[in-house]
């Protein structure tokens, strides 16, 4: 298995990263949304923050990483 | 024949053309009956008809009435139940509220009186956490979930 877009895990680090990590809770109800695409996911993110979709990218992926 | 410049016509300096020439009480502040000036009758009869219709009883406009005086403050509150007073359970009214001869907001619970928002996070962490790191593994997985876990972690730890 590997990383993939437009699931729950994608969406929770997109609103996870946009609405801060202090409204955690929020940003998993909203991850659990059965979003139509990443795209419409975004426009909802940029329409509620003002800003920017914040979180990881497909091109800025790193395997790499590691977590604590 | 030159024409006399006082024989009439339209003159622009006239009173009525002055715009700023409006009764200030928007026309009901004229008294009294209004005096036609009768002319052209034979002699003696237009001072009679003046005294006639100046005689006549004509319809006055209504005159505005003052709106009634607002009731008392004392009135308006008196159907009003004090905070103080007691409900069905012996305690006042304003039980709960930081004021009146109640509890206080110190006898609120808890999820009516803090902010349960942290709590729901800590509990929503603890229920997620472990798919959390399985996710956090997989291969391409982006760096800014990996933080987002790891401050999970750190705030369950």
């Amino acid at each position: 298995m590997k990383w993939v877009e437009n699931n729950f895990f994608d969406h929770l680090d997109k609103f996870g990263n946009s609405l801060g990590y202090d409204n955690f809770g929020v940003a998993v109800c909203l991850s659990m949304v059965p979003w139509e695409s990443p795209q419409d996911r975004d426009v909802f993110i940029m329409t509620l923050t003002g800003e920017d979709v914040k979180g990881g990218e497909p091109s800025t992926f790193n395997p790499g990483s590691a977590v604590m | 024949m030159a024409g006399n410049e006082n024989s009439g016509g339209m003159r622009p300096t006239a009173p009525q053309n002055n715009p700023a020439n409006v009764s200030a009480t928007g026309g009901n502040g004229q008294s009294g009956q209004p005096k036609p000036g009768y002319t052209g009758f034979a002699y003696g009869q237009n001072g009679a008809l003046d005294a006639q219709a100046g005689a006549a009883k004509m319809q006055q406009a209504p005159t505005p009435t003052a709106a009634p005086a607002p009731a008392s403050m004392a009135s308006i509150l008196g159907g009003l139940m004090p905070l103080d007073a007691e409900s069905q359970d012996s305690l006042p009214i304003s039980d709960g509220v930081d004021t009146g001869r109640g509890r206080g907001s110190s006898a609120l619970p808890p999820s009516v009186n803090g902010d349960t928002r942290i709590t729901e996070n800590i509990d929503l962490m603890k229920k997620y956490l472990p798919d959390l790191l399985d996710a956090a593994r997989l291969p391409g997985a982006p760096d800014s979930y990996k933080r987002l876990v790891n401050y999970v972690k750190a705030r369950l730890i």
